[in-house]
Formats: C-alpha cells, sequence, structure tokens
C-alpha cells in the first residue's frame, strides 16, 4: 500500500514534470543572436580551486572580446557546467548545455578524465572543443589524424613533462629512489606510466607506488612507509586541493626536508606554501605557465585579472582558460564567421600569436606549447628553463 | 617492522577515532528512529564550518571555536530535528531514507551556495609533534584519542545512568510501550539526534586542523565509512561502536600501508558486506543495544 502511495506520488511528480518542460524549451531555443560556448569545469569537489579559476578566466576574455565588438559584432555568452572531475557528472553537464542552452563551442575541462568522456559526445553533436587544461596524451592521440575531427587541445601534455621533471631531480638534485604518491584518475595514473618510460635512463628507482582517491586526507600510512623507504623525491601528479593535506603530513611525520616533491600538483599555489613551507621547499614541478613568466604581455594579463577580480593572482587554468577563449575569438575572426565547422577548419591551420609563444595546431589537433620547469626557493617558483614538449606519436 | 606495524597501528586508532565519533550518534539515531541518518556525516562537516567560520571571519580562537561549532551545530540539529525527524518516527522506513539522502544534499549545497565550492584551509590546532620512538605525531592527534575516549565514557554514563539514557534505551526496545507509559517519543528522539550531532560536529571540529581542508562534500566520505562500524559495532550498541571504529581505522591503515592506499576505501565495504552476511547483529552482541 506504501509503495503503491509512493509510486503514485512519483507518477503524479514526473506528469508534472514532464508537462512543464515544453514550456521552457521555446524560451532557450531563442534566435542565435551571440555566439553561445559552454565552460565545463569542476566547481565543486575536490578540484574545485581550478574550476573556479578556470571560469574567471574565461569571463575576463568575455568581457575583453566583447568589449572589442564580439566576434563579428555577436556577443559572447558563457554557460556554466559543473564537472566535479568526474566524467559521470561531467558528461550530463556536456548533454544539458547541448540540448538546453544550444551551444556551438565548449571550453573543458581541467580533469583528464572528464575530457576523455566528452569528446565523443562533441564529435556526434558536431560541437567544438578546445581544451585548455588536461595533460593526458590520449586525448589528442584519438583526435585529428588520430579520430576525433571536433576535438582540439590548447595545452601542453605530460609526455615530455614527465621526462624533464625526472631527469632534473635525477641529475640536478641528486636523487635516485623515488616513491609515487598521485591521484587515482587517467592524469595521474598517465603521467606515471610516462616517468617510468624514463626511470632506466637517469638511473632511478621506484621504491613505492600508491594512488590516493580525491576526497583522501590520511596520508600518514603512506609516509610512514616512505620514510622507511629511504626515498629522496616523492613523484606526485595530483590535485592542488590535496598538495597542502599532504604537505602538511610531511611536516608531521617529520619527511619535510628530507623528501621533496617533484611533478605536478601546483606545488606554487600559495595558500599550499603557506600551510606547510619547509616541506614545499625545493618542490619541482613542470607548469604550463606560472606567473613569473617575464614578458611584457603576461604582466598585462596579470594586471588586467587582478584588477577584475579584486588583486587575485590567477593560476594556470586562469591563464589557459582566457586564453584560448581568446583563441577562438581570434580564430573566428580570421575565418570571418562565427560557425563553429569554419572555426575549426581555421583552427588546423591558424598561427595565434599567444603569450607562451606562437600557437599551431599539429595533424592531432594538438597545439605546440613550451612548459616551464621551475623549483620552489625560499617559497618563491625559480624558473630553471623551458622546453618544447612536441610529441612523438606512437604508430 | 615491528615499529612500523606499530605505527601504522596508531595511524588507525587515530583515524578510527574520528569514526567512532561520528557513528556513536549514527547508531544512536538508528536505534531510536530505526532510521539510517544518510546526513549524518553532514553534522560533521557542519561542524568544522561552524569552527572554521569564527576562526577566520569573526578571529575567535581554535579552543573556543571548538565549543562553538559544536553550539552552533546542535542549534541546526535542533531545527532540523523539529522540521524533519520528529516526524519520522511514525513514518514508514522509506521516509527516513528519503528524508535524509534529500537532507544531506540540501546541506552540502547550502554550504556552497553560502562559502563556494573551494576548499579552505581550516587554521589552529596543535600541530607540533610528539615523538614516540621514532615515530612522530602531532599533539591534535594524541588529543584526538583521548577527547574520544572521555566522549564515549562521558556517553556510557549519560546512557546508563540518567533518565534521558533511560529513556533512549526504552524507546529503541519499544516505541509503542514507551507511548503507553507516558514517554514522549519524540522529545527523546530530538533529544537523541541532537546529541548524536553534536558528537559529529565534535569529531569534525578535532579533524579540521589535520585534515587542512574543508569543503561542502566532505561529509559524504565519512558518512560512508560510518556504516561500516555500526554494523561491527551492533546497531544500536554505543560500546561497540568505538571498538569497531578502531577496527576499521587498522584495518584502513594495514591495507593503505601495505598493499596500496588506492585500496583503502574499500576495506570499509569489504567489512560491510562480510558483517551482513556472518554477523549481522555485530561482533560484540548477541542483541543488546546499548
Amino acid at each position: 500500500m506504501i509503495l503503491q502511495a509512493v509510486r503514485r506520488r512519483l507518477a503524479i511528480g514526473t506528469a508534472i514534470a514532464l508537462s512543464s518542460l515544453p514550456l521552457v524549451a521555446p524560451l532557450s531555443a531563442v534566435a542565435q543572436d551571440t555566439v553561445r560556448i559552454g565552460v565545463i569545469s569542476p566547481n565543486t569537489g575536490a578540484a574545485a580551486r581550478y574550476g573556479a579559476f578556470a571560469w574567471r578566466g574565461a569571463q575576463l576574455a568575455r568581457d575583453e572580446i566583447n568589449a572589442a565588438g564580439g566576434i563579428g559584432g555577436k556577443k559572447i555568452e558563457l554557460f556554466q557546467g559543473d564537472s566535479q572531475c568526474n566524467p559521470t557528472e561531467g558528461v550530463s553537464a556536456l548533454q544539458r548545455m547541448l540540448s538546453q542552452d544550444k551551444v556551438s563551442y565548449v571550453l573543458g575541462d581541467v580533469c583528464s578524465s572528464v575530457t576523455l568522456a566528452l569528446q565523443p559526445i562533441v564529435e556526434n553533436a558536431k560541437v567544438l572543443l578546445v581544451n585548455p587544461a588536461s595533460s593526458n596524451p590520449q586525448i589528442t592521440y584519438k583526435a585529428g589524424v588520430g579520430g576525433f575531427q571536433w576535438s582540439f587541445r590548447n595545452y601542453p601534455t605530460d609526455e615530455v613533462r614527465a621526462g624533464v621533471v625526472l631527469k632534473y631531480a635525477a641529475q640536478e638534485k641528486k636523487i635516485k629512489k623515488m616513491a609515487v604518491l598521485s591521484v587515482d584518475s587517467d592524469y595521474g595514473r598517465g603521467a606515471i606510466a610516462l616517468t617510468k618510460k624514463y626511470l632506466a635512463e637517469n638511473g632511478v628507482e621506484i621504491v613505492s607506488e600508491d594512488y590516493y582517491k580525491d576526497k583522501e586526507a590520511d596520508f600518514r600510512p603512506i609516509l610512514a612507509n616512505v620514510r622507511r623507504s629511504g626515498a629522496g623525491a616523492i613523484i606526485m601528479y595530483g590535485l592542488a586541493d590535496t598538495t597542502p593535506i599532504i604537505a602538511r603530513q610531511m611536516v608531521e611525520t617529520g619527511l619535510a626536508g628530507k623528501v621533496i616533491l617533484i611533478g605536478s600538483a601546483e606545488f606554487n599555489n600559495p595558500n599550499a606554501i603557506a600551510a606547510a613551507p619547509t616541506a614545499l621547499e625545493g618542490a619541482v614541478e613542470a607548469s604550463a605557465w606560472v606567473p613569473e613568466h617575464d614578458t611584457a604581455r603576461n604582466k598585462d594579463f596579470i594586471a588586467a585579472y587582478k584588477k577584475a577580480y579584486a588583486g587575485e593572482e590567477p593560476n594556470v587554468h586562469a591563464y589557459f582558460f582566457w586564453e584560448t577563449l581568446k583563441l577562438i575569438g581570434a580564430t573566428a575572426k580570421q575565418a570571418n564567421s562565427d560557425k563553429q565547422d569554419d572555426v575549426r577548419k581555421a583552427l588546423q591551420s591558424v598561427t595565434y600569436d599567444g603569450i607562451m609563444g606562437k600557437v599551431n595546431f599539429d595533424d592531432h589537433n594538438q597545439a605546440n606549447l613550451p612548459m616551464i620547469l621551475f623549483e620552489l626557493v625560499g617559497g618563491k617558483p625559480a624558473i630553471k628553463g623551458t622546453f618544447s614538449t612536441k610529441i612523438i606519436y606512437p604508430k | 617492522m615491528i615499529e612500523l606495524i606499530f605505527e601504522q597501528i596508531i595511524n588507525g586508532i587515530v583515524a578510527g577515532s574520528v569514526y567512532a565519533l561520528v557513528a556513536a550518534g549514527m547508531t544512536m539515531i538508528f536505534g531510536v528512529l530505526r532510521a539510517i541518518n544518510f546526513a549524518h556525516g553532514e553534522y560533521y562537516m557542519l561542524g568544522t564550518f561552524a569552527a572554521w567560520y569564527v576562526m577566520a571571519k569573526l578571529g575567535v580562537s581554535y579552543p573556543v571555536s571548538i565549543v562553538l561549532g559544536i553550539l552552533i551545530t546542535m542549534a541546526l540539529a535542533y531545527v532540523i530535528g523539529r522540521l524533519v525527524m520528529q516526524h519520522l518516527v511514525t513514518a514508514p522506513f522509506q521516509s527516513g531514507v528519503l528524508a535524509t539522502l534529500g537532507l544531506s544534499l540540501v546541506l552540502q549545497n547550502a554550504i556552497i551556495l553560502a562559502f563556494g565550492g573551494t576548499y579552505k584551509i581550516f587554521p589552529g590546532g596543535w600541530l607540533n609533534p610528539v615523538f614516540l620512538g621514532d615515530i612522530a605525531l602531532a599533539w591534535q592527534r594524541i588529543i584526538i584519542v583521548l577527547v574520544t575516549i572521555g566522549a564515549f565514557l562521558a556517553l556510557d554514563l549519560v546512557v546508563r545512568r540518567t533518565r534521558l539514557g533511560k529513556q533512549i534505551r526504552a524507546v529503541s526496545q519499544n516505541v509503542e510501550a514507551c507511548a503507553v507509559n507516558g514517554i514522549d517519543v519524540e522529545r527523546v528522539v530530538l533529544a537523541t539526534f541532537v546529541l548524536g550531532s553534536g558528537l559529529a560536529a565534535l569529531s569534525g571540529v578535532l579533524t579540521g586542523p589535520i585534515n587542512v581542508s574543508i569543503y561542502g562534500g566532505m561529509g559524504e566520505a565519512v558518512t560512508m565509512k560510518t556504516f561500516a562500524v555500526i554494523v561491527m559495532g551492533g546497531m544500536g550498541n554505543v560500546r561497540g561502536t568505538l571498538l569497531a571504529g578502531w577496527l576499521l581505522g587498522i584495518a584502513e591503515s594495514f591495507v593503505a600501508g601495505f598493499i596500496g592506499l588506492q585500496y583503502r576505501d574499500a576495506v570499509g565495504f569489504v567489512i560491510l558486506i562480510a558483517m551482513l552476511m556472518v554477523r549481522p547483529h555485530g561482533l560484540f552482541s548477541v542483541k543488546s543495544r546499548f
């Protein structure tokens, strides 16, 4: 009886929900007098810090492009989707954007696992996905001549980064024993798989290998092992929000100052450095962008961002979502069209003058971008060099 | 090796104390309501957020924030108890599942709306290490274990010696008989709920400094872990909960330390399934509830 009553109530609820749909749909399908662009990024959960920066970067680019007359006279309109760094949530955010917001372009996601899940859907929908922040190599292995025609990436991959970071730690810091502690995702596991290719030539031995779930907060069992293993470095391709937790527990377990962090998990995040300065000192990271990149145009970007967001310093995701939207705007202008198919074709041959250098896309729709290697010295990133991330694709 | 095992046991007892404090409230609420409170981890989150708020925004010191965090959470729990939990006494069990799952979503998203989705750094705490031989342990962790033991002793006293405790035990044995004998069942449910939420908040405020980051969804993971603890301890059994919490914590530390961190969250679920198959009434008791 009770179940029946519940079912009846559910049925009535569904009927009401369905009957209200046609009322809503025509409203969102009004004439396209704007260029509709979706931004998918993690706005809640363990990577929410990334998503918040990504959204602010994209909004800044939108305002700048709209103030300069928009794309062919049309203003850009942004729609926000929350992926929670979870492929299932990312896909439903994208579906909602396609069916309700009628977007023609999508920027996203930050997390590689989400981006990999978005690719087949934009391919079917013929909507242009330009990824500004995921580093797993598979994303563009499978694009361009690799298959997906509607996926582009304006962000360097982990392919070369893994080798460069390992080499620096082995040769400059003279560390031969390392422990792995990375996030349990396509990004974290992918970067470690690439790191393993370079172990032999650098004479490095991996003494333990652990992957953390994105909400993990207790790392003592692993740090206890690392302390006894004699490892001189922890290879970490992780999430910026977890870095302060691990760093503080490294201080507590007496690892700070003895074991350094290497890889990429936003070790230069001021919050992390404030939470555990001794654990992050000497950390080595390769990043696609740092505020310290010393050019006039970079300083202009940082100044504009700080002005728009009450003095907050941008991070790598703010920069890349900003730059990627500017790239789409410039390419559309060059193609003299705001149709996603025209922009897609133009992207294949465009040369865009970006802050990090000239951007071209190869036949896998992958931008050639440099990465910056830095080491934290006295709580500040000291730039140790810039390297190309050109990919040799597997045959 | 012996020292490493000892260190992992200590790590497990610290983690397990946090689970036990949260699970104690959950198991008592199950006792009086016969309903799993899926939102229980949210009171752990609310306590931590309240303490963070008074510290970061109002400049209160950490010890004071512990008290305020618990009081604010208990006040919220009182309102939620009046509006939702009291109505579950006479409602079918499905209503309890839906109501508490719904509450969990509302509370998480209310916090995200109010404070944003990004992680916040929890200040305060006593983080200087104490050395037990070669093993370094922050004072905060020792405090967590001691406070947990103290809280369970006090809880045991309340449940066994006070009028409220006797009423709680009576209601969890037979609701109808209590109503017939003039016990105000709704008041007992409310009191149990507020008390349980306060314990979850205490656990959250104490854990804040060592977990460093706080965010809207932080309660969910804790709720999941407490399922295994309350089933192991025996549903409604407060004493068993402490031992079960420690057992889960130690098992997790061993799996994380000796097999791999990625398998840690599986431990609770494996234990939960095994317990339900072999000893659904818990490890420690045949049938006693308190």
